[in-house]
């Protein structure tokens, strides 16, 4: 990953970021925090890093399911502050549909309109659906995309590839809980070890 | 902040856009075992891309990874099973004693999973690909058909990558270049003779590069808005008994005279009820290698000759850093970071273009002191160690000689 000119933005969304390292980074340019040995900066790379690396993360693992045909929604529980920017990113994505994003105790909700971002942070997501509901008057979609998703996901493992190492790396539990994922791989070929825990098996929570 | 009252409303108003709510439509009763035997017949097809300037790239965003570590961007399908080529390696050749039931999407179907996939952010886009069923002109009207319903009816501005059938028609090619952000035909042997013995009912000259010249001459003549990904290729590696130097010699011919973005390799693997079904597979190292070896030309623009110095007699890569290899050729002396080119550092093991971008960024504002000061820039030690001279101090460590 390459230091963004916009580095004081991810930096800002850390969530042990505080008003002296701001100031710090203030007087600092991409590439001093990109080549610099000094150890305050050294910090400052890596907890940038640690934002952009959730960002993507959380662009790629969140998933979304419709509320009727104007609504869009997911689990997410970031670590860092990144919430409002997760939003808008599915916002833009999704012009026209209003996206909600969040978990028990907050929620982010955006819609992108005529080139424009219109945004709240709410309570809960239950809570947020169920406001949505009624003023929208609608109702959760009934197709079953995830059911879609599983079929197709379990149909591209190749076995003789099976690399458990190189899955965890690139799809960290924390992540995958982080964006409420449940991935149940390979179910119709694991075995009674695997499910037992005896070999590396199935990897889901 | 608006209120989340005003926000609904705004979504409302949005029925009256001339656009109105993309919403996902539908996809009711799709049939399991069709989803999951088309998509099979796509695992090995690899597409690392999801380049499209329609709406801000997502560089390398991968929305889940399977247990191979491969990751899984896109909504890779066969569009039918059916084909009536002898592939000796494939499973939906005529030839295989061991089918799947026979399937097909329609374009409508197909457009519609996309969307709901890409909507519920599983994807990035489709990859599509098929078998040629009795007429390869039938099918590659429906794969355009389907990527112009996505880009038309449901305004999808995610990447499509469509694969071009061998023997396709010109127009169709045409068609496909206008609509998808990338095209590919497989390759999949190294030559005609090649070919010939992994199946004998595609003519590699005119079924295979003649197609690819056509992508080639419709890229140049139109406008470059055109194919952002540009046009790719596949090889299936170990099948025929090609050397690794065969599969480069053909590479560098795809570079250079087709314009390919890029080149893919697939280890051979065989296939249950195939004629190659007893053939040895393959290790996945060569194919790692290969790619390393692609990587050298490609992004690290190493010449040709350089590289063919990693071959051995046999015209095989070792199981070894091809880098590794070729530096023991060229670099008789260390190399000092706070003088050395840009190309030149490029040259050392363990220095990558990211590292050896620091490296000269760094050096503008003090000098290279200590081996912790590349270390902390990203550059491997350990291998480079051995190829650099640090204030006029060098390793000297039998690492340089080893495998």
């Amino acid at each position: 990953m390459k230091i963004p000119e916009d580095f004081i933005y991810y930096l800002s969304l850390h969530e042990d970021c505080n008003e002296r390292l701001l100031a710090r980074a203030e007087g600092l340019t991409a590439g001093d925090v990109e080549v610099s040995q000094h150890l305050e900066v050294a910090r400052i790379k890596k907890m940038v890093y640690a934002v952009m690396g959730e960002v993507h993360r959380m662009k790629a693992f969140v998933r979304l399911s419709f509320l009727g045909t104007s609504v869009l929604y997911g689990f997410f529980k970031p670590r860092h502050k990144i919430g409002e920017h997760i939003c808008d990113h599915f916002a833009r994505r999704n012009a026209g549909i209003i996206v909600v994003l969040g978990n028990g105790r907050e929620s982010w909700i955006s819609i992108f309109r005529e080139d424009r971002i219109w945004q709240d942070h709410c309570q809960g997501l239950s809570e947020t659906l169920e406001r949505l509901k009624s003023a929208l008057h609608c109702s959760e979609d009934g197709s079953n995309v995830e059911g879609l998703w599983q079929v197709y996901y379990d149909s591209q493992y190749c076995p003789e590839r099976k690399n458990l190492v190189a899955f965890r790396r690139y799809m960290p539990r924390r992540d995958q809980e982080a964006a409420g994922i449940r991935l149940v791989q390979n179910k119709k070929n694991a075995t009674l070890g695997e499910f037992l825990g005896e070999s590396e098996g199935c990897t889901e929570k | 902040m608006v209120t989340l009252e005003k926000i609904a409303h705004l979504a409302e108003e949005c029925r009256f856009d001339s656009m109105g709510p993309a919403a996902s439509p539908a996809v009711l009763g799709v049939d399991a075992e069709k989803l999951s035997t088309l998509g099979e017949g796509t695992r090995h097809d690899v597409c690392a891309s999801t380049f499209s300037p329609r709406e801000t790239p997502l560089p390398g965003i991968c929305h889940a990874f399977t247990q191979d570590g491969r990751c899984v961007t896109l909504f890779k399908t066969l569009y039918t099973n059916h084909c009536t080529h002898q592939c000796s390696y494939c499973t939906n050749s005529v030839n295989c004693s061991s089918k799947a039931r026979a399937f097909s999407y329609t374009p409508e179907e197909l457009a519609k999973i996309t969307l709901s996939l890409y909507r519920s952010n599983y994807i990035e886009g489709l990859f599509l690909s098929s078998g040629a069923g009795r007429d390869e002109d039938r099918i590659m009207d429906k794969i355009v058909e389907t990527a112009r319903l996505l880009r038309q009816k449901f305004a999808f501005s995610g990447y499509i990558h469509l694969k071009i059938l061998p023997g396709s028609a010109r127009a169709h090619i045409q068609e496909a270049v206008e609509l998808a952000d990338r095209v590919s035909i497989n390759l999949e042997a190294v030559s005609a003779s090649h070919m010939n013995e992994m199946c004998a009912t595609k003519n590699y000259e005119s079924d295979i590069l003649q197609r690819q010249r056509y992508i080639r001459d419709i890229l140049s003549e139109a406008s470059s808005a055109n194919l952002p990904a540009g046009q790719t290729t596949q090889l299936v590696v170990g099948a025929a008994g090609e050397s690794d130097e065969d599969i480069f010699e053909r590479v560098l011919y795809e570079y250079k005279e087709i314009g390919v973005r890029r080149a893919y390799y697939s280890a051979f693997s065989p296939q249950r009820g195939t004629p190659f079904e007893n053939r040895k597979s393959q290790p996945l190292w060569r194919e790692h290698r290969l790619y390393q070896m692609d990587w050298l030309f490609r992004v690290y623009h190493f010449q040709p000759g350089e590289i063919r110095h990693a071959f051995n007699e046999n015209g095989y890569l070792c199981n070894a850093d091809p880098k590794m290899a070729i530096a023991r050729v060229f670099m008789d002396l260390p190399l000092d970071p706070n003088t050395a080119e840009f190309r030149e550092l490029l040259r050392v093991p363990g220095i990558g273009p990211r590292s050896a971008q620091r490296i000269v960024a760094f050096r503008k504002r003090q000098p290279i002191a200590v081996k912790a000061e590349l270390a902390a820039m990203g550059v491997r030690i350990k291998r480079a160690a051995p190829f650099l001279k640090i204030n006029g101090w060098r390793d000297t460590t039998l690492e340089m000689w080893q495998a």
